[in-house]
């Protein structure tokens, strides 16, 4: 008896020294699930269906949880003991951190993994695996945290259920977080576990934050940093087990775009993944291992847990797609993925269910900018069907699918022509996506309306102009109402290096209805550079309303110049520093009026003259004078300079001369133009018999579309003594008409050449020093000639 | 550094003129320009000898008598959690990982008298603390516990969500409220009538040796006793990744005032008590020494 005693008491003492040694042995992890609860801090990623704060959405809280419920189920089959740090997702259970960091050291724990998932916080959408432990990179503060996260995050990389965009990456939290010095991440200070905080892949990458909504995926993610931990105490070999993963998804279906905001998606995950697949592990023998279903989450994930390594076949089913089978391989203690891309059933023959534009004999025509769309009851193989598609008379187009190959749209690359009949035929050679080609063809007619381009009607800068360098604003006119959505994004302004310069979007004007004209005008945020070159490009998208756009892209040349520039040889005659000297004259028409003040954009002293006017119907002309008398007297031959502040009004602006009853007009310029601008003109209209008083300026209405209405300014006005020779004399000019051009010539660099009627109208211009005359109708002209800020007038017969 | 003085300064002036009932008489850096960041600060009963880690996690003694700073033992780690024991000893736990990568700790004491570091606990796999008592200080460990002395007083300590008291001997087992992830920084008040801890979830809990709790005081942390009425703990906020702010409150352990002894913004963190004396550090590493007078 008593030996038998003996003999019970030495095996019960030898089995608690065995489960000693085993305790002794066994490696103790303690899991962290960051965050907890569903509040700010807790990453709610607003995915459809759900609403912000809605605790059935994406959190980054309640998959930590997941992942790190299924790392501590996994561990503790592998003969791990395990501390976890929480084991729901409530307010409550979002430790402190100090609080995290002093559980695991009073647990004793040989390591410890903060499991999160990233997000960038930025526009940018990234998703790959990263690790931090505490320290600068390479050299981490407890021993061996380096090697435990290399050990991680192969493991994590290695998962083929979700799309990676880059490898990755495994930091010392004080070489990422360098502005923290060596503060770091709150979970690895002071923890005296050799830990790691793993962001396993990015909840803001949409299809990722899907994934994770998903509870096999996130299962997955505990399953692979258990196979960290195995790497890292050698124990890979000791766990007899393996697991299978994949993901289903449609061979070509994309995956909607549900959200408010259209995001990102990368490779595989472009493809619309399979809802309640049902996914079934087959043995050799065909018997039924395991059975599982893809959730209705977004996501396709299926996993199989626990699996006894050997070859089985994966079989998946869906009522609308054909099965699929694959054969698989499972290691022990290794994960395998298989993905499927199932095919849909079609099962009867692709047609036409609705069609656009609708036109029979006798309907309003159709736009020529109308694209056509086809819309099918399958989605089609984008081979045959565009393949398929003719036009008579044919048009250059493009081809585009929308909803996942079910509409075709095309897209003629200019406009169809305007007043013809156009007959679609799509032949019944298109297939849809299982190979079924259409039972007939599909034949529609439409006629198209008179009008295919938007005219442009005015445009500034123009080809060639100088823009005084500050506040520079740029105009578009055209003759139908524009469609101003996104249209600042269609008109770019290029410096001579190509950088784009920027919108001052808060003062863009736009066209609205009622308004005799398309245009947008907008001004530069910043000026632009006297002596430097720029192009403003207008795109051939610009389009009106009706969706009819501009015949063709154009890049316009234009200057910025200093119109404020001294000029010498010039005296100053004026400065307009006082509206009370100048009056409208009393033979303005009935409704039309003008206000003559001072205003503080001015080029020179501290005023300029503004006048602000608006054309009555049938008006022709203001005249503001002087009033009283002027000391300053003009001969033939003298040269008369101002400074203009434009509104593109397209209006004429002239000078006006007088001695007694003899009164001439001289025409200044055609106000074509935004911004200030040096004028000067020969007075060489002038009677050489005696002198004149200045009696002030014309403004006559040149367009009868445009500058009804507007403000123009005017700054120091400068004569040139009838003895001195202009800016553009000095520079030897040399002007003339050779064969379709006027070709100018000078000693320095001619910047424009522009031609005006008689009357002062503007025909039309060109940047350098050569314009093209051909086709203007024969007769006298003036030639505006522009050198180094000044303008040269002379008078050509074509 | 100036910003955080007087943002100090200014609460110490602030609480006087509120007449509230308690004065911060002094604040003074510590260690300034001799040592680098420093943390885990544990005061000496009589408050004039400091244990604190260094950044690398070394183990320091700064006695602020002789104004003498010694190393107490350059293991990685052996700064923090370390104690002071009633008989004036440091009790401390090093580590190391092995080949095989399991951390392996041993249990320690020092001799501030002679310098002298001994091993009172093999090094061992698992979890090995430093516990201090009245009369001495302990070992706890899985494979054999150390006591310094037949009768080490009383001492408290906290296991997963149980909190252990030992009073003449006879140890005591309690766990008055629930907390999942369990009980941390057990403490004694110095009369030895009562006992502080923190419950994961629930915050500080007073009880008296019976185990009944005898006030929730909130959810701070790291609680040390001032004096038998008062507590002084650790209140820091974080968005989960880092601490986005930190400050040292007054809490009376009764549950019925508490207020503020550093702004949030202070980052202040990790208090300890001693000799009237309350000693912190801050999220960068720099200690600071506080007296206070607490108006009745």
């Amino acid at each position: 008896m008593k030996k038998l005693l003996l003999q019970s008491m030495m095996t019960m003492l030898l089995a608690v020294l065995a489960v000693n040694v085993a305790t002794a042995q066994q490696p103790h992890v303690y899991i962290n699930p960051g965050h907890g609860g569903y509040d700010s801090d807790d990453r709610n990623m607003v995915i459809y269906p759900f609403t912000q704060g809605d605790s059935a959405g994406s959190w980054e809280s309640k998959s930590n949880l997941r992942k790190g419920l299924a790392l501590r189920e996994i561990l503790q089959k592998k003969g791990y003991k395990t501390s976890i740090s929480r084991v729901t997702n409530t307010t409550a259970d979002d430790l402190a951190l100090s609080t995290i960091v002093a559980l695991c050291n009073q647990s004793g724990a040989d390591v410890f993994y903060s499991i999160h998932s990233n997000a960038t916080g930025t526009s940018a959408v990234n998703n790959f695996p990263m690790v931090f432990y505490r320290g600068y990179t390479g050299s981490p503060q407890v021993a061996n945290a380096d090697v435990l996260a290399a050990d991680l995050e192969p493991y994590l990389y290695a998962s083929q259920t979700t799309v990676w965009t880059h490898n990755y990456q495994i930091w010392g939290d004080w070489s990422f977080r360098p502005e923290w010095g060596t503060q770091g991440y709150g979970v690895l200070r002071g923890n005296r576990a050799v830990a790691n905080l793993s962001e396993g892949s990015f909840h803001d990458y949409i299809p990722e934050a899907y994934r994770l909504l998903g509870l096999q995926y996130c299962w997955m993610e505990g399953w692979n940093i258990s196979l960290g931990a195995d790497k890292y105490f050698d124990r890979l070999d000791q766990y007899d087990l393996g697991v299978i993963s994949g993901n289903v998804r449609d061979d070509r279906i994309k995956r909607l775009q549900e959200n408010p905001q259209p995001f990102i998606v990368y490779g595989d995950d472009n493809l619309m993944p399979i809802h309640n697949a049902t996914v079934r592990l087959l043995d050799q023998n065909g018997n039924e291992v395991q059975r599982t279903m893809t959730d209705t989450l977004r996501n396709g994930i299926y996993t199989f847990k626990y699996v006894v390594p050997g070859t089985y076949t994966v079989e998946v089913s869906e009522p609308s797609h054909f099965s699929q089978t694959a054969d698989v391989i499972v290691s022990a203690n290794a994960a395998t993925y298989q993905n499927f891309y199932l095919k849909r059933v079609r099962d009867t023959p692709p047609v036409v269910v609705e069609y656009s534009p609708v036109w029979q004999e006798g309907d309003p025509a159709v736009k020529c900018s109308e694209r056509i769309v086809l819309a099918f009851n399958w989605d089609m193989d984008s081979v045959t069907t565009c393949g398929a598609f003719r036009l008579d008379p044919p048009v250059e187009g493009t081809f585009r699918w929308e909803d996942s190959y079910y509409r075709l749209i095309f897209t003629p690359v200019d406009a169809f022509d305007v007043n013809t009949l156009y007959t679609l035929t799509l032949g019944k050679s298109a297939e849809h996506g299982g190979g079924t080609p259409m039972e007939e063809d599909f034949t529609v007619q439409f006629c198209t309306q008179p009008r295919n381009h938007l005219n442009e009607l005015a445009v500034f800068p123009y080809e060639g102009a100088q823009v005084h360098y500050t506040k520079p604003t740029v105009e578009l006119r055209v003759d139908s109402l524009l469609d101003t959505y996104n249209l600042f994004n269609r008109l770019r302004v290029l410096d001579s290096e190509g950088n784009e310069l920027s919108w001052n979007k808060r003062s863009i004007k736009y066209n609205k209805n009622g308004d005799d004209y398309g245009f947008v005008r907008i001004p530069l945020t910043k000026d632009i550079e006297p002596g430097k070159d720029y192009h403003l490009i207008l795109d051939v998208d610009i389009a009106d309303t009706a969706g009819i756009h501009l015949p063709a892209a154009r890049v316009i040349n234009f200057t910025g110049v200093d119109a404020g520039a001294g000029k010498p040889g010039m005296e100053l005659v004026e400065g307009f520093e006082d509206a009370n000297d100048y009056a409208i004259e009393d033979f303005l028409e009935e409704q039309a009026t003008m206000t003559l003040t001072t205003s503080t954009d001015r080029l020179f002293g501290s005023k300029s003259l503004q006048m602000a006017y608006d054309f009555a119907d049938g008006s022709k002309f203001f005249v503001a004078r002087l009033d009283g008398a002027w000391p300053q007297r003009f001969t033939k031959g003298d040269t008369l300079g101002i400074h203009v502040c434009g509104d593109m009004g397209y209006n004429q602006l002239s000078a006006c001369f007088a001695n007694g009853s003899d009164k001439v007009v001289v025409p200044l310029c055609l106000i074509d133009f935004h911004g200030w601008r040096y004028v000067s003109v020969a007075l060489d209209a002038l009677s050489p018999d005696h002198d004149y008083g200045f009696s002030g300026f014309k403004l006559s209405r040149a367009h009868e579309l445009m500058g009804k209405t507007g403000t123009i300014k005017l700054d120091n006005m400068l004569r040139g003594e009838s003895s001195g020779i202009n800016e553009a004399r000095l520079a030897n000019m040399q002007l003339a008409v050779n064969g379709d051009y006027i070709v100018v010539s000078a000693d320095t660099w001619v910047q424009g050449v522009e031609l005006l009627d008689v009357n002062g109208r503007h025909i039309k211009a060109a940047g350098g020093n050569c314009l093209n005359v051909a086709g203007v109708d024969p007769g006298i002209y003036i030639v505006h000639v522009h050198i180094n800020g000044s303008t040269a007038t002379e008078k050509i017969r074509l | 550094m100036k910003k955080m003085m007087l943002m100090m300064l200014a609460v110490a002036a602030l609480l006087p003129a509120m007449g509230q009932e308690v004065e911060v008489i002094s604040q003074r850096r510590l260690l300034e320009g001799v040592e680098g960041p420093a943390y885990y600060p544990v005061l000496n009963q009589e408050g004039n000898r400091l244990l604190f880690s260094t950044e690398d996690g070394a183990l320091k003694m700064y006695d602020m008598t002789d104004n003498v700073t010694v190393l107490v033992a350059d293991g990685y780690v052996a700064g923090n959690d370390a104690c002071w024991g009633g008989d004036g000893k440091v009790y401390f736990v090093t580590q190391r990982v092995g080949e095989d990568h399991l951390v392996y700790r041993t249990g320690r004491s020092y001799d501030v008298a002679t310098r002298q570091s001994t091993q009172l606990v093999e090094e061992q796999h698992g979890a090995v603390r430093a516990v201090p008592a009245t009369r001495g200080g302990a070992l706890k460990s899985p494979v054999r516990n150390y006591n310094s002395g037949i009768d080490i007083g009383s001492a408290a300590w906290t296991e997963g969500s149980r909190v252990h008291v030992t009073v003449g001997g006879e140890e005591r087992v309690f766990s008055p409220v629930d907390s999942w992830a369990g009980y941390l920084w057990a403490s004694l008040s110095p009369d030895g009538k009562r006992l502080a801890f923190f419950a994961a979830g629930k915050g500080i809990v007073v009880i008296d040796l019976r185990g009944q709790v005898t006030a929730m005081l909130g959810n701070y942390e790291m609680p040390c006793w001032y004096n038998n009425e008062y507590i002084v703990a650790q209140n820091a906020k974080d968005d989960g990744h880092q601490f986005t702010s930190s400050q040292i409150v007054l809490l009376k352990s009764d549950g019925t005032w508490q207020t503020e002894l550093t702004k949030s913004a202070s980052m202040a963190m990790q208090p300890t008590c001693g000799g009237g004396r309350i000693v912190y550090t801050t999220i960068d590493g720099l200690l600071y020494e506080m007296k206070i007078n607490i108006y009745q």
